[in-house]
């Protein structure tokens, strides 16, 4: 036991150095049992890749300049449907959680239309607006725009009134109330809401690639299926998932962290 | 400063689930001239955060008149500054941004109004958490920027709804002797919510007892200025008074 404790130390020091080390190393075992599958020689290796086919496709596909194309495709998607997701859910939330008529009157539908999940509009989408570019933005900002405006609504509710009549109290006009106490006290959770937006935003996208695409992640693994190439398929899985992990741990979580979390808001 | 005058002020809420009225204040009259410190005691549920919420303009009042200065109050406004039993900083502001809030709203120019905030954050020796956020400081100390807030702004009457309430009785005390000699150096017009009895007669030139939704009795402090509790925790005059009150609240 005692022998293996500065090894333990060891890790402890080198893996808060370097943090990409805790991420990688929960694959070691995953990557190592996909090779003894692909070893075990039970499935031709048609069916099922072994780790460095998908590598060597890897390779091969950055060199043709396809992956890289594709991947800035779908992210530029991705980052203009979540602009506009935002621009419209954020002011929607507001005027919700801050306005009890709007509530009324807005509540109902906002509910029944995120109800009809995004892919459930493709049918009537592909006859509006044909395979293309239009069908799969609003596929992406129908998905990102429900998280961001119930967050945000949940955000602004939860600005206690106490700030609002100290902001009333010490001058502040309406306007500078909501510029000044309700927008920083939101902000939290519109972040949440668009973590979460982003999340979904990513995975209609995809499927919206698959279906109606002509570029992007998702068609590039569905024209794959049509040439049979599973190694290519398994690559863009891979990639969607390493993509993800990146956006979400190393740009969204710090923002949301750092908002809460200086302020006390959140633990 | 200004006098705060309420004129047979009344207050009915409808309790929307019973579907009933039911009347927290029948015809409170009382003024308060300008420069003068008034605590208000009272038992729970008597009615002394529905006149504080109303003098601040929070809420409506179903009947008589509530005037600043001569003035009727619609709405909240920042002649009326507010101290808040839970504080309520802007928890995304700093310390120095929370005091210069009201100048802010006024237009003043940043330079400007951090040097009043520094100059009051002085006065309440708080200089030396100007950039923390709220969440960084103790109860009593965000508590002082409550106040510090409050007075940055020059109101004409200063409204205070258990403020003190909330801190552990080492730092209320301590905090009771600061808001003291505050007073004493500035004068504002207090209108200051208890239920803390000991508290009111410490800090008030008058105490006003109510119950069930009237003035009960409206008792003057001639206890001499400055006070300090560490004069007057034996002091007969003010032991004396204190439970001449405490037997009016408990009364009523
Ligand atoms: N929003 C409201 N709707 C209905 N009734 C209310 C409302 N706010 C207060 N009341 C009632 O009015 C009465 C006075 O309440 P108020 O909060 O002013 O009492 P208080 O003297 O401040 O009590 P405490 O010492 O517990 O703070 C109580 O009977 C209370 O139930
Ligand atoms: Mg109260």
């Amino acid at each position: 036991m005692n022998a293996l404790l500065p090894l333990w130390s060891f890790w402890v020091r080198t893996s808060r150095q370097w943090p990409v080390l805790q991420t990688l190393t929960p694959f070691v075992p995953v990557v190592l049992l996909w090779q003894a599958v692909a070893s075990w020689g039970a499935f031709p290796p048609a069916f099922f890749p072994a780790p460095m086919d998908v590598v060597r496709n890897f390779g091969t596909l950055m060199y043709k300049g396809i992956l890289p194309e594709y991947l800035s495709d779908s992210v530029s998607r991705l980052v203009a449907g979540a602009a506009v997701g935002m621009a419209l859910g954020i002011p929607l939330g507001l005027l919700i959680g801050l306005s009890r008529r709007a509530y009324v009157a807005l509540w109902p539908v906002v509910l029944f239309f995120q109800a009809i999940g995004d892919i459930a509009w493709l049918p009537i989408l592909i006859i509006w607006f044909g395979f293309g570019l239009t069908t799969m933005a609003f596929v992406i900002v129908y998905t990102v725009i429900f998280p961001v405006i119930f967050n945000t609504v949940l955000g602004v509710r939860s600005v206690k009134i106490e700030l609002h009549r100290a902001a009333q109290s010490l001058g502040a006009p309406p306007w500078r109330i909501l510029t000044e106490v309700v927008l920083p006290g939101a902000l939290p959770n519109i972040v949440t809401g668009l973590r979460n937006g982003l999340g979904y935003g990513w995975r209609a996208l995809i499927a919206a690639e698959m279906i109606v695409g002509t570029s992007g992640i998702g068609f590039m693994m569905f024209d794959a299926r049509r040439a049979g190439s599973v190694t290519e398929i398994v690559l863009g899985m891979i990639v969607l998932g390493i993509l993800w992990y990146i956006v979400d741990a190393w740009v969204l979580a710090p923002i949301e962290r750092a908002t809460g979390r200086r302020w006390g808001l959140t633990q | 400063m200004k006098t705060l005058s309420l004129q047979n002020l009344s207050k009915t809420y409808y309790d929307l689930y019973e579907g009933s009225h039911h009347t927290a204040l029948h015809d409170i009259s009382l003024d308060i001239p300008a420069g003068e410190f008034v605590s208000v005691v009272g038992p729970s549920g008597c009615g002394k955060s529905t006149i504080l919420n109303m003098v601040a303009g929070f809420i409506p009042h179903s009947g008589g008149e509530i005037l600043v200065g001569g003035q009727p109050v619609k709405g909240p406004g920042r002649d009326r500054g507010v101290v808040f039993q839970s504080f309520a900083l802007f928890p995304w502001k700093t310390v120095l941004d929370n005091v210069g809030f009201g100048p802010k709203m006024r237009g003043v120019p940043k330079a400007e109004r951090d040097e009043i905030a520094r100059e009051y954050l002085a006065m309440a020796g708080l200089s030396h958490a100007a950039d923390r956020y709220p969440n960084e400081l103790s109860g009593g100390m965000q508590q002082r920027v409550g106040v510090v807030r409050a007075l940055a702004n020059k109101p004409d009457v200063l409204l205070m709804d258990e403020p003190f309430a909330s801190v552990d009785a080492q730092t209320r005390m301590t905090l009771q002797d600061e808001l003291s000699r505050i007073w004493e150096e500035r004068r504002p017009t207090v209108l200051f919510i208890t239920h803390d009895v000991p508290e009111a007669v410490f800090l008030a030139n008058r105490v006003v007892v109510l119950s069930k939704g009237h003035v009960l009795a409206d008792v003057p402090v001639p206890i001499e200025r400055p006070r300090v509790w560490d004069k007057l925790v034996e002091d007969d005059a003010f032991k004396e008074l204190s439970n001449k009150v405490l037997a009016l609240v408990r009364s009523a």
